[in-house]
């Protein structure tokens, strides 16, 4: 069956090769093999392409027929998904939904229509084999010139590798839930806070904590790991050269499987052209937050003649990855001292907000604890008013509850790229409004381990179903503690932060705790989806969506895919 | 050899569910092995046993198969003074507690009693990790037992974990020494050091056991010890 | 530097030439237009006169980048530049080193942050508010020109004999992500 499937979707896919205009790409081969993966600390057998981890960065041109063979070598079923690409739903590689997976041995021709161009990346969406290792890069050359012009470029892919396998990891979370966090408050915090607020203040803190049975910690789920940055660890220290003067265009891509990271090159400003492989209006930064599975272009122009850090540190401070920009080989930048102020979570983090600033206010609802939002107030959506927040020197980034302790600052007290200062370079559609909206709540069990949305998990849900040429608007409430990267296959993801026609074109949605977050999708690939938190121990524990677009040119789904 | 048969029983069913993942719904199957308790214990009285407490499990979010074992060798006698086997079932009844129901096996050196067994086991709010478990044995003897602990993170590494264990009888089972009332109190208070990640904890602490009422007045009868103070030696381990 | 009055006499000229042509001629320039602007002591040259012209450079202005991206010129030259917006966001057109341009950079990042100046459009009574924050600029502007999307402007401009020059649109990012151009002296 799966190799009839396989088959069948190969000799379509040699027919379409035959009669179809574009131009083919170079066809690219990829195998899947076990490799070892050597962090200079740690030396572990993990899954790779091409006999490494990163795997290789893939490039296209837009307007080009890719064509990808992938050879499973492994002794398991694997799956490429192609991050970020409009593709027919079939090759978008998810077991299951897609397609029945690459069964061990076997091999699979992906091809589609390059009908984009950017930064992406690639990854396997079968069991543990993406936080093991299987990820690499797609480059993709547009057809006009670029709104930027650099001189040179890298490929910078951040990896939060830990020394246990996925499936190792995920166990011991459902077996004790902060198995890896070793930032929770001690002894040593709580007299540190009597120092600072008072016994009975800081009593009356820990009782609050203790009564809902969270803890302010939790930040990083998987600690321990070491940051990696194109595969290299802050010690192998990857470097990449420059020339002074050049602009130099770094195409960051966060395949952590947990983290997120702050990055900053101390120094110099970045320039953010691309989000999620849609270019940006240009916004200058001196440092941003990168959610796990969303990619940044930034160009940078370094003009002395010494070696510059590549910082990115974990959003919790847990970890940190390193790399240097160099005129010459060899060099190593002085890496900065990584931050020891790892932040807390508050009560806003919790959607526990009481006071009146605008932003994401979920207090009231959580005590009635109405599982419909009909009270939901919209004018409180992120970006919609600035006005009552102006009242301050700086806003504060809507994109964060009110006096949540995830609000990040630049080391340098400079800019902080915010969601909020996303705009299109161009718009992929034209502006019309949604015609409804659906509600998602961010759901989850800390103590269990168990993530959800609207208190479901995937395999007890019913699919989301769209109908085909429909705007739909997504509301995601985020009721869990935790920040989550939220992304649907196949169709693009339209930020609403505020920029109406310039709402940024997105993959990757990263929705953090105690917030509202909508985003609009013009429904226009039919097929099957996924659509799921990108964090993997949140995804493979439930939260996660099949979509099902009906309708549209391509009316005849494969009813045998159905069944998951 | 008897007593090895008995534990590797419910072992054996354990094993055999996760080997069967087909069986349990679509959700992934877990499993894992912890060994709260595997210590020396030196007494006030020159008493050296041996004493585990630990469970295995096996199972999804919904339904879980648990084997908890504990037991004491009185390492002087070579004798068991307590050993217990218990095989429960355990399902979530809200966010923070399951509800188990299952079966008990108690062979100790002497009389061997079966029980049928209900509890809860959960977080209770401030971080007691909460176990309330009613016992019915097969003599008909009505029994509850309540198992409260407390992780007190001195750094992230060095845990010091007090605990307190109470049996409450509701009828005598002379036969097995236990008199109506509060039977047993065990206090307890180690320090652990989290060496090789959450796996492999070693620890020192102290316990105290007391047998209480008519219980203690039998175990007097009996010419055995009614309390006892110990010094620990142990190590968590955690797989 | 120019202060925000001199943007806004330009802007208001662009603006009330909608779709024509804008010539930056001594009847809008200020004063001092008719010598060297002598900016952190680099010389760049001067508004020049149309009887002088013996080369017309036509710029257009793309997002985020000028086509050309070089321009060559003799010592002493005067140039007419017909800068033409094509884009659909608002440009700059300065002329100035590269001190100058980041310098541009801070002001054009304020007026973006007051909401004087949009992606696609300038915001005339945005431009006309008092700033009163004491900002006092020394010089005024002949050397730029900003444009909303389709508009047309010419500046002619007499270079000095040899300096270190660059064409730049001083839009915050712009510049950073290359919308800037080298003026090579022959």
């Amino acid at each position: 069956m799966k190799i009839e499937t396989a088959a069948g979707m190969l000799l379509a896919a040699l027919a379409v090769a035959v009669l179809s205009l574009p131009a083919m790409a170079k066809p690219y081969e990829l195998t899947v093999d076990y490799v070892e993966i050597d962090t200079g600390d740690t030396k572990t057998t993990g899954i790779g392409y091409n006999g490494s981890s990163p795997g290789p960065t893939l490039r296209f041109r837009e307007g080009e027929e890719a064509e990808i063979t992938v050879t499973n070598n492994l002794d398991e079923t694997t799956s490429i998904h192609w991050h970020g690409q409009i593709l027919p739903y079939q090759m978008d590689g998810v077991p299951g939904i897609s397609f029945p997976g690459i069964a061990p041995g076997e091999t699979f021709t992906y091809r589609f229509p390059v009908r984009q161009n950017g930064t992406y990346w690639f990854h396997s969406h079968s069991g543990f084999q993406e936080p093991d290792g299987a990820y690499g890069s797609i480059i993709i050359e547009p057809e006009k010139r670029e709104p930027f012009r650099f001189d040179r470029e890298y490929v910078v892919v951040l990896k939060d590798k830990h020394p246990h396998s996925g499936a190792r990891i995920m166990r011991n979370l459902k077996m004790m839930p902060d198995y890896y966090n070793r930032q929770q408050r001690t002894l040593g915090t709580l007299m540190d806070d009597v120092a600072k607020d008072g016994l009975s203040a800081t009593l009356s803190d820990r009782k609050d904590w203790g009564n809902m049975r969270m803890t302010p910690t939790d930040i990083e789920d998987v600690q321990g790991f070491t940051g990696l940055i194109n595969g290299m660890s802050p010690e192998q220290n990857w470097t990449g050269l420059f020339k002074p003067d050049e602009r130099v265009r770094l195409r960051f891509i966060n395949a952590s499987a947990m983290t997120y990271f702050d990055v900053r090159i101390p120094g110099l400003e970045m320039t953010v052209v691309q989000a999620d492989g849609n270019n940006v209006q240009p916004v200058t930064v001196d440092e941003f937050r990168i959610a796990v599975a969303e990619t940044y272009d930034v160009i940078v122009q370094p003009k002395e003649d010494r070696a510059y850090a590549i910082m990115a540190e974990s959003m919790g401070r847990s970890g940190y990855a390193f790399a240097s920009l160099a005129p010459r080989e060899g060099m190593r930048a002085e890496m900065p001292e990584p931050r020891t102020d790892g932040p807390l979570l508050t009560m806003a983090d919790m959607g526990m907000s009481h006071d009146n600033m605008p932003g994401m206010d979920h207090g009231a609802m959580d005590m009635t604890s109405q599982p419909e939002m009909a009270g939901m107030d919209h004018s409180n959506m992120p970006g919609m008013d600035h006005s009552a927040m102006n009242m301050g020197a700086k806003p504060a980034d809507p994109f964060y509850a009110s006096g949540s302790g995830l609000i990040p600052k630049a080391v340098n007290g400079g800019k902080f790229l915010s969601y909020a200062d996303l705009k299109a370079q161009k718009p992929r559609y034209p502006e019309r409004p949604a015609m409804r909206e659906i509600e998602l709540r961010l759901t989850g069990n800390m103590e269990r381990y168990v993530w959800s949305i609207n208190g479901i998990k995937y395999e007890d849900a019913d699919p989301i179903r769209l109908q085909y040429g429909e705007r739909v608007r997504f509301t995601f409430i985020n009721e869990t503690m935790m920040a989550h990267p939220m992304h649907l296959h196949g169709m693009w993801s339209m930020l609403d932060n505020g920029n109406g026609k310039w709402n940024p074109v997105k993959h990757t949605i990263n929705v953090n705790p105690g917030t509202t977050v909508s985003f609009e999708t013009e429904v226009d690939e039919p097929g099957e989806w996924a659509f799921h938190c990108h964090l993997s121990y949140h995804m493979a524990s439930g939260m996660f969506r099949k979509v099902i677009v009906e309708g549209g040119p391509e009316t005849a789904l494969n009813t045998n895919a159905n069944g998951n | 050899m008897k007593k090895l048969n008995l534990i590797s029983a419910p072992v054996g069913i354990a094993l055999g569910l996760m080997a069967f993942p087909a069986i349990a719904m679509e959700g992934n199957i877990f499993y894992g092995l912890q060994l709260e308790q595997f210590e020396y214990r030196y007494g006030d009285e020159g008493e050296k046993s041996a004493v585990w407490d630990g469970d295995a499990f096996a199972g999804t979010d919904e339904l879980k198969l648990r084997w908890q074992s504990n037991g004491e060798q009185d390492l002087r006698e070579d004798s068991f003074e307590t050993l217990e086997n218990r095989l429960v079932l355990q399902t979530p009844i809200s966010d923070f507690f399951d509800a188990k129901a299952g079966v008990r096996l108690d062979t100790p050196t002497g009389q061997d009693r079966w029980y049928g067994t209900v509890g809860i086991a959960g977080l209770a709010p401030q971080w007691f990790e909460v176990d309330a478990d009613l016992f019915v044995s097969e003599t008909g003897d009505g029994s509850a037992r309540l198992d409260i602990e407390f992780e007190g993170l001195l750094t992230n590494h060095l845990i010091l974990t007090p605990s307190l264990e109470t049996d409450i009888a509701f009828s005598d089972d002379r036969e097995i020494g236990i008199g109506q009332g509060v039977s047993k109190v065990e206090l307890g208070l180690r320090l652990s050091y989290d060496l090789i990640d959450r796996a492999v904890s070693p620890y020192i602490g102290v316990a105290h056991e007391r047998k209480l009422g008519k219980t203690a007045d039998f175990a007097r009868d009996e010419d055995e010890d009614r309390d006892a103070t110990y010094v620990v030696i142990g190590m968590r381990l955690m797989y | 530097m120019p202060s925000f009055k001199s943007y806004l006499a330009k802007i208001l000229t662009v603006a009330a030439l909608s779709g024509g042509t804008v010539l930056v001629s001594p009847i809008t320039a200020h004063a001092d237009a008719g010598h060297n602007s002598v900016v952190h002591g680099a010389n760049i040259g001067k508004l020049g006169n149309i009887s002088d012209v013996r080369k017309t450079v036509e710029i257009v202005m793309q997002d985020n980048f000028y086509e050309p991206e070089k321009v060559v010129v003799l010592g002493g030259e005067t140039v007419r530049f017909v800068i033409r917006n094509e884009g659909e966001f608002v440009h700059e057109f300065n002329i100035g080193t590269v001190a100058m341009h980041a310098t541009h950079q801070k002001e054009m990042a304020m007026m973006v942050e007051h909401g004087a100046l949009e992606a696609d459009k300038i915001n005339m009574h945005m431009m006309e508010m008092d700033m009163g924050n004491g900002m006092t600029m020394k010089h005024d502007d002949p050397n730029s020109v900003l444009l909303e999307p389709g508009k047309t402007a010419e500046i002619i401009w007499t270079f000095p004999e040899n300096a270190e020059l660059e064409f730049a649109c001083n839009v915050p990012g712009h510049y950073e992500s290359g919308m800037m151009g080298q003026v090579k002296f022959q």
